[in-house]
């Protein structure tokens, strides 16, 4: 599914003295299959962004295009389950008395039948390395723990783009990894990840295409490369193999055969 | 965020803004007191037209301060339905079978909701236009008289103002927590009363983990910056009683007078 936004337009409190404008004019497209960084400082957007891709926000002006349909035209509850938004700290609407109906909430919303919500619940805490959670309370873990229990909520629903509004601050290394691991494995399986974050790094480490919010405006657009380095020849050459290996190397931790390095680097020599 | 009800503070610069919190809180409940004192229909029109100039003054747009009345317009009503049904005071005007209505009784019905109205806009033009923990310290320092005799004034005000300074927050939070459960396929506004209460639990209960969270984070804080109670505790903004804050005591008490004598 391809999710384009055009020339979105948001002010918050309008007509009152704390009147916000959030967003002027953002255009910009989440391809199939694609993992987009948005990156930008705090302020900047980024979250009142993301809200517009479910339609939690209606935009002042501008259209959500879903494969080219105007979503506003879309059933809200269809368009909510295909594209799925963690929000920022999403443990914080953890409600339910164990984490396996926790995330039972979401399917159960669709109206599934008892044994295909099971069958998603335990595949999205499998996927999440949190199965041995199902029984405990959402309120007696561990901020990591949390985190993966409300990020399987919103994975139960099986969406077809999943947006993470900062999905890693706040967490240990080990859960950081083990996020960064899972929207690659998405990836792989067809799902498009919109990744909100403040963290450059972690951006450049699994972002397809980068874009960059500065004052509710895209300031820039394209491969980590591009953006981090205004001319992508001057990209230090780690960064340029790395980012020539990834498109072969999908998964984390997988180690880089030599034979690899040495193809990237020709690669690189002839550009 | 984007909802505005009454007593949410306003936020500009005005005369009324800038007067020392405790002149308006004393004037506004003497406001309160005298206009049920007032009982010609011109004393309170008079009075009326005083508040009228007095928001003016405020530089509390129209439209805003009419909006904060919104919540007790259903109450007004009822106060003139009921005076025009019971009432058979006067000359009739209108018969109908069971129903009249009378001249005397539309006249107070009319009285009762102007009188109302003028005692709802006070309270909210006070809370309008004065910050929240300006609130507190004035009602502090007007109770503090009664430290003598035991009573935790500098406490009262201290819960006041946490209170105050945290229903913004909350209702972030709850805003937040709804939009993370609607994403998840939570529907707000559809079925019956039962079911729209239901749907409330997905957000009432992490809400109220969250605020038990902030509790505890904020005693935390405040022990460990030193807070021990009201004891020998000074404060940053002194209040101040200035000739401007007389002033406007003196004409409150003054325009009362001309209404109950009117």
């Amino acid at each position: 599914m391809r999710l384009e936004l055009e020339d979105i337009r948001y002010v918050y409190a309008t007509g009152t003295p704390f009147e916000v404008e959030a967003l002027r004019g953002v255009s910009l497209a989440v391809e199939p299959g694609e993992v987009l960084g948005i990156v930008g400082g705090t302020g900047s957007g980024k979250s009142t962004l993301v809200q517009h891709m479910n339609l939690l926000l209606t935009p002042a002006s501008g259209r959500v295009l879903v494969d080219g349909v105007d979503a506003r035209s879309l059933e809200k509850s269809g368009l909510r389950r295909r594209v799925g938004l963690v929000f920022q700290f999403p443990e914080s609407a953890l409600f339910a008395p164990t984490v396996e109906e926790d995330v039972a909430f979401a399917p159960r919303q669709l109206g599934l039948d008892e044994g295909e919500v099971q069958e998603r619940v335990s595949e999205s805490l499998r996927s999440l390395g949190a199965e041995d959670l199902a029984v405990r309370s959402p309120f007696a873990l561990s901020g990591g723990e949390k985190r993966r229990a409300a990020i399987a909520g919103v994975l139960a629903m099986r969406p077809e783009v999943l947006i993470l509004d900062e999905p890693t601050a706040g967490l240990d290394p080990a859960t950081r990894e083990e996020l960064l691991a899972l929207i690659l494995g998405l990836r792989k399986s067809g799902i498009s990840v919109v990744l909100v974050s403040h963290d450059l790094d972690e951006v450049a480490e699994v972002a397809d295409r980068v874009c960059v919010l500065h004052e509710g405006m895209v300031r820039a657009a394209g491969t980590p490369a591009e953006v981090f380095y205004r001319d992508p020849a001057q990209a230090p050459a780690t960064v340029r193999v790395a980012s020539l290996v990834k498109v072969s190397k999908a998964e984390i931790g997988d180690p880089v055969r030599f034979e690899e390095t040495l193809e990237a680097l020709g690669a690189l020599r002839g550009v | 965020m984007t909802s505005r009800s009454l007593g949410q503070f306003y936020p500009v610069v005005s005369p009324v803004h800038t007067l020392d919190p405790r002149a308006k809180i004393v004037a506004t409940a003497v406001f309160v007191v005298g206009l049920f004192l007032i009982d010609s229909t011109a004393g309170l029109l008079f009075v009326a037209a005083a508040l009228v100039a007095l928001v003016a003054v405020s530089r509390i747009p129209a439209g805003t301060f009419l909006r904060l009345l919104r919540p007790v317009m259903f109450i007004v009503a009822l106060t003139v339905l009921i005076q025009v049904l019971f009432s058979r005071a006067g000359p009739t005007l209108v018969e109908w079978g069971f129903f009249e209505v009378h001249s005397g009784g539309l006249r107070h019905g009319l009285f009762l909701a102007l009188r109302i109205l003028l005692l709802v806009s006070s309270a909210g033009l006070l809370t309008a236009t004065t910050a929240p923990v300006a609130l507190a310290d004035g009602i502090e320092d007007l109770l503090s008289p009664l430290k003598r005799v035991r009573f935790p004034a500098h406490e009262v005000a201290m819960m006041m103002t946490i209170a105050l300074r945290f229903i913004p927050t909350l209702g972030d939070e709850a805003e937040k927590i709804k939009g993370a459960q609607a994403a998840r396929g939570a529907d707000f506004s559809e079925g019956g009363p039962l079911r729209r209460a239901r749907s409330l639990v997905p957000v009432l209960v992490p809400l109220t983990v969250g605020a038990f969270r902030r509790a505890d984070e904020l005693a935390e804080a405040m022990e460990s910056r030193g807070y021990r109670g009201g004891e020998g505790r000074t404060r940053y903004r002194e209040l101040r009683f200035r000739k401007q804050d007389a002033l406007a005591l003196a004409t409150t008490a003054l325009v009362l007078l001309v209404g109950v004598l009117l």
